[in-house]
């Protein structure tokens, strides 16, 4: 069952104390201070300059900076602003906001409040994918407790400032956690990205002017506003301020969740954190940041967690899903559950989205029954470099990069496939 | 079969939250399929109405999303997740078995309409795998005996 | 105006437009400047989906599609780069992975968008041999069309069609990925007044329509520009003829008039054209209702006996002149020279008229009623009223619209002395008529039409009648001249005709055949 982080830093510290999850237990702890230092200290302003100097970054894949983000809403504007949080959370390998929603609920909407504040927006809709019934339900009680304190509503803590927070549950589609695809969703349409111009802080959620945020994005916030921008980026490294809560799954010995500051070596988190492969198996490769990034061979492992440091091993961060595969994993099986993934859930708009995932998809299951050619090869990568960069969305960029990291890292499999026409790890996970 | 007057209250409340009715649809959707199911033609039809659009707004809706289903479905959803994280921990291994004692395969229901089985892809329980769930229940930490303990659970 | 620069030429351009707009608002799209697209339409929102249109843009780091990048004054454009070439090569080859490649069975072969685009941008060698997808062919989605899953791209032009233009919204984009499917929703058919249009932009063989399929290779057709004549907006059309037949209409672009749309019914009455009930001879009508056919030259005569004898009894003032509104200006210019030099002032067009709409539907049922109108043919009322009340002993008629407003008084037309009939079809006028002449149709001939917005276009002969048949005009010049009437001793010459129009009746100043061109000129008193 869900545990709490093995590790534990600022978001996660009292996820172990079951008090925590109610307004009561939260105020206890200091919680809404923040806010209520936000809309009574503190212009929009400030909030956004004090956010941008904490360096604060998206923690939903992209790492854009939050408070330049928030700079984008327009100021003078007649229209409704609205925010939209995105926890849709359907990244493979990523199970943070689900901890983030169903033990410290109030911590995010405190997070939403302060935002809410610096955009000047009067509603936030919370997107949780469907499948999340039960944070779902952490969330609406959270929100209802709230709305009974006065603390979200017509006058939130006797401000006068106005704040709603409307949860909408999805309905299963990978698709609506981009952003875009979340506010067509929220219209109650196909969650089909929208095409930019217009992007959504002009012409956002029903056509008003909106920011999407991440969970863990919102819940950092009031850490920042209470501890200052210096106390922030005393962790993590010069460029990737603060902490993030990895997930690490797949072949080690303590899968789960670890608080930790981003910089982090990889290796640390893998061997001493999640305790190693078991049984005395080594690791043959691990995915860092959700199944969208390419993985990386055991040879690179020690690499800092963080965009700056993982970019020059071409992967990125993502949304810290550390996915660890031991010696006896086949590749090729890998990426038939990869590819297979991302042809499901491909919205089907962009052409080369849609054909290209499908098309992937099937030559590498064809690879791992033993019909490949060499030419495959070539040819995936090939299709790899006609979807990266050409589509509405980063779905695509998505779908190509981790086929490319597999064979920058792991040819080799495929090529043995190819040789023998047969998987040739018998010990693999099955398909 | 209709929508009741609660769903249509359910729904009506739903629509209060959000700028434009529409907004509201993805919830009446739930709202209506936890009452009847699945959503039909007819339903389709009725939520229209009330939404003021087409019934092929609708059910174009209904067929993106994965939560939806446009055809009666087995009393309880079982879905296995195997995705990545969960295939490396045997996730497809225990699918294998499910099927096997249910006598079905992925993607039908049991012929007396109690269970319908499914994949589904990663259901954010990366490291308590392999895991299924039932509705919107999930177990976690899973062999064969614990999950077929649960799934003989079900009435 | 925002200056844009296009693979190194400087072009002036709308402001808040987009690259492609732009390049289309100057006519240049696919004729100049080569952006390949499918899912962008000028008459459509913009989807962005298909990726096909993508160009270099100075300052950005990746292609943008041309379709949804707004122009901005110094922006610099490129089109045929490196990049550029090899993005479009991505798309066709990904567009082809699915796709039957049913060419030589398939109808849309020779206008299909697919195949011109692989020829001129794809790779020249497929690269997968991968199961296709199996889904519905031949599939009867409504009265009109078929459509083929198979071979749809997705371009969801005729999704977006449904929901903007008849706003019928009949057609969806289901599921999702590579499961999608264009479909109709149970039970509901794609049924509706412009339906037939979502094959015209159809870019690949999914949407046919079942009057056009396997009727013709499209390459054996000319297209020969034209209007339609279902009703007075006068859409612009292309009549795809071959061996001499019409094998259909489909839409000619003109902003002013149909954008490049046409209505079913509209597209379908070419059907008129080649129809069973065309009058083929000149027939005389014998005392004793025997009827004989016999040679143009003869009913001349004939006709021209009858009307000299009944003027000389009668006077002029017992005829009268029923125009068509389905006749040229230079036929109606023509009859009204006749009847003025006969003195015949008793004239009126009878307009059919029928159920309209705010899109294109009018519900004048005639091409040319405002040019009718503007040539001095009016209401039909006070002709009907002298034909029921007495007065009246002779006619000549062009067309049978008459027999709507006359209804059961038809009788009373045929106690006139003399009736002389002028049409392109067989209709119970013809059982009261003394002297019938064959017409041709509006696509039989050179000539042109008032649209209900006053805007005069041009039609032109995209056929030979198989039979004995000729423009009003000639049928009333050969009268004039039989009549010994001045000025109408000349060859039928409908260009001249026109000319002399223009020239003579103000309302048509500057509107003649050849200076409205093919796109039609508004007349410059506008509508009459």
């Amino acid at each position: 069952m869900l545990t709490v982080p093995y590790v534990t830093s600022y978001l996660s510290e009292h996820f172990g104390d079951d008090a925590f999850r109610t307004l009561e237990g939260y105020r206890a702890r200091g919680g809404y201070q923040a806010a209520k230092k936000a809309l009574t200290e503190m212009s929009p302003e400030d909030v956004v300059e004090l956010v941008k100097t904490a360096g604060l970054q998206g923690r939903g894949g992209a790492g854009f900076s939050t408070g330049l983000k928030w700079s984008f809403m327009p100021k003078e504007t007649d229209k409704p602003k609205y925010l939209a949080c995105n926890a849709d959370e359907s990244e493979p390998g990523s199970f943070k906001d689900r901890i983030l929603l169903e033990r410290g609920p109030h911590q995010m909407l405190e997070g939403i409040l302060i935002a809410a504040w610096a955009t000047g927006a009067e509603k936030t809709f919370v997107y949780v994918r469907g499948e999340y019934a039960y944070p779902a339900r952490c969330l609406q009680q959270a929100i209802d407790e709230a709305e009974a304190a006065g603390i979200l509503g017509a006058n939130v803590m006797g401000t006068g400032f106005r704040h709603d927070v409307v949860l909408m549950r999805g309905a299963g589609a990978y698709i609506c956690g981009e952003e875009t695809g979340l506010l067509e969703s929220l219209e109650g349409k196909k969650g089909q990205p929208r095409k930019k111009p217009p992007f959504p802080a002009q012409y956002g959620a029903f056509g008003m002017p909106t920011t999407v945020n991440n969970v863990e994005t919102f819940c950092h916030v009031p850490h920042i506003l209470t501890r200052g921008a210096d106390w922030f980026r005393g962790f993590g490294t010069e460029k990737s301020p603060g902490t993030t809560i990895f997930g690490v799954s797949g072949h080690v010995v303590r899968p789960g969740l670890y608080e930790l500051p981003l910089g982090t070596r990889l290796d640390e988190i893998v061997f001493e954190h999640a305790g190693g492969v078991p049984d005395g198996r080594k690791v043959k490769g691990v995915i860092p940041g959700g199944m969208s990034m390419p993985v990386l061979p055991a040879s690179m492992l020690d690499v800092p967690m963080a965009n700056e440091s993982l970019r020059e091993r071409k992967t990125m961060l993502g949304t810290g899903g550390i996915m660890v595969m031991d010696e006896t994993t086949c590749m090729v099986r890998a990426a038939c559950v990869i590819t297979y993934f991302f042809r499901d859930e491909s919205c089907g708009q962009c052409t080369q989205c849609r054909e290209g995932t499908g098309w992937m998809n099937r030559i590498v299951e064809r690879i791992e029954r033993g019909a490949g050619t060499h030419e495959d090869l070539e040819v995936l990568l090939d299709v790899c470099g006609k979807m990266e960069g050409q589509t509405i969305c980063a779905f695509a960029d998505a779908a190509a990069w981790p086929v490319q990291g597999l064979l920058r890292h792991f040819r080799e499999d495929f090529e043995e496939h190819v040789r023998r026409q047969k998987c040739p790890f018998p010990d693999s996970f099955e398909l | 079969m209709s929508l009741s007057e609660q769903v249509r209250d359910g729904i009506a409340r739903e629509m209060a939250k959000y700028p434009k009715k529409r907004g509201a649809l993805l919830p009446a959707l739930h709202l209506a399929q936890a009452e009847l199911g699945h959503i039909s033609v007819e339903t389709a039809k009725e939520l229209a109405e009330v939404f003021e659009i087409r019934p092929i707004d609708v059910m174009e809706v209904v067929s993106f999303y994965n939560m939806f289903y446009d055809r009666p479905q087995g009393r309880h959803h079982v879905y296995v997740c195997t995705n990545l994280p969960c295939s490396l921990r045997g996730a497809r291994t225990l699918m294998r078995g499910i099927e096997a004692r249910l006598g079905i395969e992925a993607g039908e229901t049991t012929a007396d309409g109690r269970i319908t089985l499914g994949h589904e892809e990663c259901l954010g329980a990366c490291a308590y795998a392999p895991m299924l769930r039932v509705g919107g229940t999930y177990h976690e930490d899973l062999d064969l005996e614990k999950a077929m303990q649960i799934l003989d659970g079900l009435e | 105006m925002p200056n844009v620069s296009i693979d190194g030429v400087e072009y002036e351009v709308a402001e808040g437009r987009t690259i492609l707009q732009a390049i289309d608002d100057l006519g240049l799209l696919m004729n100049g400047v080569d952006i390949p697209h499918y899912c962008w339409h000028p008459k459509l929102s913009i989807d962005g989906s298909c990726r096909l249109c993508q160009v270099e843009v100075e300052g950005f780091p990746k292609l943008q599609i041309a379709c949804n990048t707004p122009v901005k004054d110094g922006m610099v454009v490129r089109t045929q780069t490196e990049s550029v070439q090899r993005a479009r090569e991505g798309v066709m080859e990904l567009l082809l992975v699915n796709h039957p490649l049913d060419c030589p069975i398939c109808d849309q072969a020779g206008e299909c968008k697919l195949q011109d685009y692989a020829f001129e941008y794809g790779l020249s060698h497929a690269r997968t041999e991968e199961p296709r997808r199996a889904l519905k062919k031949r599939y009867d989605i409504g009265p009109t069309i078929l459509l083929d899953q198979e071979r749809c791209i997705l371009c969801r032009r005729c999704v977006r069609f449904c929901r903007e233009v008849p706003e019928t919204s009949e057609l969806a984009v289901f599921a999702r990925g590579d499961r999608s499917t264009i479909d109709v929703h149970p039970g509901v058919e794609l049924d509706n007044d412009y339906s037939m249009n979502v094959a015209d932009i159809c870019p690949v063989g999914a949407l046919t329509t079942k009057d056009f399929r396997f009727k013709v290779r499209v390459w054996f057709l000319d297209d020969v520009p034209g209007v339609c004549t279902g009703c007075s907006n006068g859409c612009n059309i292309h009549l795809g003829v071959a061996s001499n037949k019409v094998y259909r209409y489909v839409p000619r672009r003109n902003d002013e008039v149909n954008e490049t749309w046409i209505c079913d019914e509209g597209r379908l009455s070419y059907k008129a054209i080649g129809a069973p009930d065309r009058l083929d001879a000149s027939e005389l009508r014998h005392a004793d209702g025997r009827v004989e056919t016999v040679r143009r030259d003869q009913a001349i005569t004939l006709a021209a006996a009858k009307l000299r004898s009944l003027i000389a009894t009668q006077g002029a003032g017992a005829l009268a002149g029923i125009a068509s509104a389905h006749a040229t200006n230079e036929d109606l210019f023509t009859f009204r020279r006749l009847l003025d030099a006969l003195g015949i002032e008793s004239r009126a067009c009878p307009v059919p008229t029928g159920r309209s709409d705010a899109l294109l539907i009018k519900a004048e049922k005639a091409a040319n009623a405002a040019g009718a109108r503007a040539l001095g043919f009016g209401d039909p009322a006070p002709v009907l009223d002298r034909l029921r009340g007495g007065g009246l002993e002779g006619a000549i008629v062009l067309g049978h619209d008459l027999l709507g407003p006359l209804g059961p008084d038809v009788s009373r037309l045929g106690s006139l002395d003399t009736v002389i009939l002028i049409d392109t079809h067989h209709s119970e006028l013809e059982r009261v008529a003394d002297v019938v002449f064959p017409a041709r149709h509006a696509a039989e001939k050179l000539g042109t039409l008032t649209n209900h917005a006053g805007r005069v276009q041009r039609v032109q002969p995209a056929l030979e009648p198989p039979f004995e048949a000729y423009a009003e005009g000639e049928i009333l010049t050969r009268l004039g001249e039989a009549l010994a009437l001045p000025g109408f001793e000349a060859d039928w010459d409908p260009r001249a005709v026109s000319k002399r129009m223009a020239q003579e009746v103000r309302a048509f100043a500057g509107c003649d055949v050849d200076s409205v061109g093919d796109s039609g000129k508004p007349m410059p008193g506008g509508s009459a």
